[in-house]
């Protein structure tokens, strides 16, 4: 049977943005079947709109910090997230967070799945590895 | 070393290498041998790791300054 990884992500910064996407798509690479369930502030970063920030700092810092990236090659979190995607890992976002912040399914980027924390914690009890990112 | 194919993931950072080595096996066949040359320091470490997970053989390495080498033979 294939391994199986879980990741919980309920910060919507943006280093609690890139790590799941660096972990799931190396998991991914060692053919691991991802699942990352995202709660709370982290359900934003599946917004197709999504621009994740510093945390504690102003937008110009992360623009700066943005430019940096670019620079030594790191890729933007939209693609990041569509190279995961690619990679077979699947998005989820929490169908209660939704409902408190205001965000419709047609906000969402295209291949991210609503689920309940029910659906969650049923591929996480199969899984070998969760891990909490908050 | 004897070599069928070279990936270059020269100025490429963690987790990239080891996500275009897991695109790269796939064009492979079973035996043969795959260059992968890259400067992450993390390479160092997570090749061999990647390799113990997914069953292709790390069959050498050599590391030229900042240059890496892996020689990955196809499971």
């Amino acid at each position: 049977m294939t391994d199986k990884m879980c990741m919980v992500v309920s910060e919507g910064t943006f280093d609690k943005a890139y790590m799941p996407l660096i972990m799931g798509t190396t998991a991914a690479s060692m053919g691991t079947e991802v699942h990352v369930f995202y709660t709370f502030f982290g359900t934003k970063l599946l917004k197709k709109t999504a621009k994740p920030k510093l945390p504690g700092m102003f937008r110009l810092f992360t623009g700066m910090f943005l430019k940096r990236m670019k620079k030594v090659g790191i890729l933007s979190h939209d693609e990041m997230v569509k190279q995961a995607m690619d990679m077979g890992v699947s998005f989820y976002a929490c169908s209660t967070t939704m409902g408190l912040m205001g965000i419709q399914e047609s906000d969402l980027k295209p291949g991210v799945k609503v689920l309940g924390a029910a659906a969650f914690l049923k591929m996480a009890g199969e899984s070998k590895t969760t891990l909490f990112i908050g | 070393m004897q070599k069928d194919a070279t990936l270059d993931a020269r100025g490429l950072m963690c987790p990239m290498p080891i996500v275009q080595l897991a695109k790269k096996v796939k064009e492979l066949n079973s035996g043969q041998v795959l260059e992968l040359l890259a400067d992450d320091v993390g390479a160092k470490e997570d090749v061999p790791a990647w390799c113990s997970r997914t069953g292709h053989q790390l069959v050498g390495t050599e590391e030229n300054g900042k240059l890496l080498k892996f020689y990955i033979k196809m499971k």
